[in-house]
């Protein structure tokens, strides 16, 4: 019962959500229905336009379940765009300089990013367990090391000659995700990833020690946890999901190389979703979808109704606020309507009582 | 004497989503009386009487203060009026001085706003030689006994003219001595004048001192009679609502080969203070020790280096003869049972589902709850073991997914005990494992608790109540400043005894 309230709260909170959207393009002068038409049709109605919100997916996917799945057991890990990116530069890395049949290229270059990520998200953890250092802000920091750290590489060691701005040079083509018919099989990456998650959280012990650590951490101490060994597992393995994300970027697409500017916002927008899913390892994929059809679609409306692209963001904006707040608000106004209701009732058999009775003796 | 002081009429007080904490309650409270307010946890006593005091505002109803209809909005309201509460967490300051607490909110002051210390402080001396109250007002809150900090609260309500003192359990953490203290100094306010309501569920002690008493039950007024010719079991039922066994029977029974032996541990916390010093003690199996102590005796630092919390700098503890000081909580607790004294906070995880919360240790210790691979958890046989424990120690709910939050705590208890227990460990640690429950709820925990003993587990079993450790130990260990400074048998000694070891360490005071 209380999971379908949860749900509706949510689906109420997207309703509103888009209608304060239609409401806001109305206001603007906008044809806002057609607007949210093209939005539709330029992510979902033609197999190019869903193929290319299904890439956009995989990549929020990955980046949310990697913000859930840390947040949800406690571990405030919020290095998903450094770990995204050591993920790609590990994944170019070993695209530049391994070349083996395609087969062993791809799941060995995909492991080698994910070993990256999760090398980089260990340094936040052995701080916290050695130091006791706040992991928010060690993994914030990291970030920034990341991102000169790879601009570096790819403006020297990396440097393709010839090149008028910095980039790296193409990985080798066995380690480009095959494409058939425009579906890049990197997606599959993140649908495997997805249900490996799905059991990880719900039917291993592991799983369950984290639910019960992100809720209560001295409750699972005494329990007997090891809590510190599941903080490390949290941060491991969220580390390696946003660096999938990042190896996923370079081996799909049509580039294969690192290139200034490929983390876009997807890590941002990562732990967002992870935040309006409320860490829900099946609502993090479905928000995660939702998304990627909004920022695809932006490009379709833009172009047929002279939409800016930025109402997008100002649409998926309005949608966060409006989950999140309606989770927690309506329910303490639903909380507060039923014991004003309960107490009116009350008041007023004492009333009849009272009535009735009118000496007045309650017993 | 006025009969028409303080009238309540039809109180109604809902908390969310939809507890009806108050239903309908009215109560006339005299001038100059010691009135009791009695029922068990949860049936709307102390909320009546923070209606009462401002601290909460009621759905419906009215109040009537010397004949006039009042609406306090805040305690501050109250107080002007010269109604004061003591709440049963006290609200001090430990780091100021006793005068300093008293004085705070209230501070004379001269026309710069500049506080006049050295009146304040004399006014402060002067209240506590005129009630006896034995005070030295220049030490430190944090340096004085429970029993010194709630006359220290007593003494605020004095110094702000409150002729009308609510009191919400005041005795459950003070000794036998300290209770007669209060007690004596509760009939001397009453003689000069003053109005007291005693909020309680301790039977004894408000047929001692009452001149009438409310009963409720689940927020309702059962009745209010005048304490003549009443006793114990007419106040029970009342209360409960059926007869009441008062002590459980505990059959005589030798106690088996040691289960838990500590020896010699001695422990300081991290701000130096020595918290263990020198503890040792035996558990046997097929026996109860109960552990005695005023709140902040090392009892808490014992529980936590058994089970593992805290490191002892010294010492050894044995657990069927293996030595445990090394071992990882999780190493220890495949061998030991133990309900934490703090059961939202420590002894589950409240807004996580009952199934998620009955589970813990399980699915470490009970490798039938695998599933297919060694890492996963079966969901079948993790639903299994939650039904067969909501089934097995009567936790009344629905089903096993409803959030622990929304379980009463007698049935959270339940629950929790539950849990412990059907890890069949060989040793069980209870710390205050029926406080704060309902009398059907308390019954049940300490027969199961009996039980254990039946089944020949070694208990320890630290409480406060004194006359849970007299009814279920078969040893009552009483802990001192870190030290076991006593250990006796429950036939052999008094509630007065334990309690005097209790304050001061020794008989008599012949410590130090």
């Amino acid at each position: 019962m209380r999971h379908r309230r949860v749900i509706l709260f949510s689906l109420f909170g997207v309703v509103i959500a888009v209608t304060v959207g239609l409401l806001l393009l109305w206001a603007l002068g906008y044809s806002a229905l057609e607007g949210y038409a093209y939005l539709l049709e330029y992510s979902l109605l033609s197999r190019t336009a869903l193929f290319s919100t299904l890439s956009r997916a995989a990549l929020l996917v990955l980046l949310g379940l990697s913000a859930s799945t840390a947040f949800a057991s406690g571990a405030l890990n919020l290095g998903q765009s450094g770990q995204f990116l050591i993920g790609a530069m590990a994944a170019t890395v070993f695209g530049l300089f391994v070349n083996l049949p395609a087969f062993l290229q791809i799941p060995l270059s995909l492991a080698v990013a994910a070993l990256a990520g999760m090398l980089y998200a260990s340094i936040a953890a052995f701080f916290r367990r050695r130091f006791n250092m706040n992991e928010l802000i060690v993994t914030l920091m990291l970030n920034f090391v990341a991102d000169y750290f790879t601009q570096f590489l790819i403006a020297g060691p990396l440097f393709e000659e010839g090149r008028q701005s910095p980039a790296s040079p193409a990985i080798n083509a066995s380690g480009w995700f095959p494409v058939y018919k425009g579906f890049d099989t990197g997606i599959l990456v993140a649908l495997l990833a997805f249900i490996l998650i799905y059991l990880l959280w719900n039917r291993s012990k592991t799983g369950y020690e984290w639910t019960i650590m992100g809720q209560n951490s001295i409750f699972s101490r005494i329990g007997g946890c090891p809590n510190e060994e599941n903080f490390t597992k949290a941060m491991l393995v969220s580390g390696a999901l946003a660096a999938l994300a990042g190896a996923l970027v370079i081996m799909g697409g049509i580039q294969h190389r690192f290139m200034p500017g490929i983390k876009a916002n997807y890590a941002d927008d990562g732990i967002m979703i992870a935040i309006v899913a409320n860490n829900k390892v099946v609502a993090t994929a479905i928000y995660a979808i939702m998304f990627a059809i909004m920022r695809t679609g932006a490009m379709g409306m833009e172009l047929e109704t002279g939409v800016p692209l930025e109402f997008v963001h100002v649409l998926t904006a309005i949608t966060v606020l409006f989950v999140v707040a309606s989770r927690e608000y309506s329910q303490y106004l639903i909380d507060r309507f039923s014991a004003f209701l309960r107490a009116r009732r009350i008041s007023s058999r004492i009333e009849d009582y009272a009535g009735r009775d009118s000496s007045g003796s309650m017993d | 004497m006025h009969s028409d002081f303080i009238q309540m009429r039809s109180i109604v007080k809902v908390f969310q989503p939809a507890t009806v904490a108050l239903d309908g309650v009215s109560v006339d409270i005299n001038q100059g009386e010691i009135h009791s307010v009695i029922g068990e946890n949860g049936a709307g006593k102390s909320t009546l009487m923070k209606v009462l005091y401002g601290m909460v505002a009621p759905d419906s109803g009215e109040i009537y203060f010397k004949g006039q209809k009042v609406n306090f909005s805040s305690p501050r309201d109250a107080v002007k009026a010269g109604i004061g509460m003591i709440h049963q967490e006290l609200m001090l300051i430990p780091s100021y001085t006793i005068w300093e607490n008293v004085v705070l909110g209230a501070e004379p002051a001269n026309r710069l706003g500049r506080l006049e210390s050295k009146e304040a402080r004399a006014q402060v001396q002067a209240l506590v030689d005129e009630y006896d109250l034995g005070l030295s007002i220049d030490e430190r809150v944090a340096d004085v006994s429970v029993g010194a900090r709630q006359k220290v609260e007593i003494l605020k309500l004095l110094y702000r003219d409150i002729d009308t003192l609510i009191m919400d359990e005041p005795t459950a953490v003070l000794t036998p001595q300290e209770i007669r203290e209060l007690f004596r100094w509760v009939s001397q306010a009453k003689a000069a004048g003053r109005t007291i309501i005693f909020i309680s569920h301790k039977l004894a002690e408000v047929l001692e001192i009452s001149d009438r008493i409310t009963v409720m039950r689940r927020g309702k007024t059962i009745t209010t009679v005048e304490n003549k010719g009443l006793d114990k079991s007419f106040l029970a039922r009342a209360m409960v609502g059926r007869d009441v066994v008062f002590s459980v029977s505990k059959p005589p029974q030798e106690p088996g080969q040691t289960i838990l032996a500590a020896e010699n541990l001695h422990y300081t916390d991290a701000d130096g203070q020595k918290k263990l010093d020198g503890v040792s003690l035996k558990v046997r199996r097929g026996e109860i020790v109960g552990l005695a102590g005023v709140e902040g005796n090392g009892q808490f630092e014992l529980v936590q280096a058994l089970v593992g919390l805290i490191q002892p700098q010294q010492g050894s503890i044995k657990l069927k003869g293996q030595e445990i000081v090394p071992l990882p909580i999780s190493k220890r607790r495949e061998l030991m049972s133990y309900v934490p004294q703090d059961r939202k906070s420590w002894g589950s995880a409240q807004p996580l589902s009952l199934q998620e919360n009955v589970i813990m240790t399980h699915h470490m210790t009970n490798t039938a709850l695998q599933g297919r691979l060694r890492w996963m958890l079966s969901r079948r046989k993790t639903r299994q073991l939650a039904n067969t424990i909501k089934e097995e120690f009567e936790v009344v709910v629905p089903n096993i997914d409803v959030p622990f939050f929304a379980l009463s705590g007698g049935n959270q208890q339940r629950a929790i005990v539950g849990r412990e227990f059907m890890l069949d460990n060989d040793l069980v640690i209870l710390d205050q494992p029926t406080r704060g429950l309902d009398v059907a709820s308390i019954e049940y925990i300490q027969e199961r608790t009996l039980q254990k003993r039946a089944d020949g587990q070694g208990i320890l079993l630290i409480s406060t109540d004194l006359d849970e450790l007299f009814s279920l130990s078969d040893r009552i260990l009483v802990m001192y400043r870190g030290q076991i400074v006593a250990d006796l048998r429950p036939e052999e000694t008094s509630p007065e005894e334990i309690g005097e070891y209790m304050l001061l360490g020794a008989k008599g005071g012949d410590n130090e």
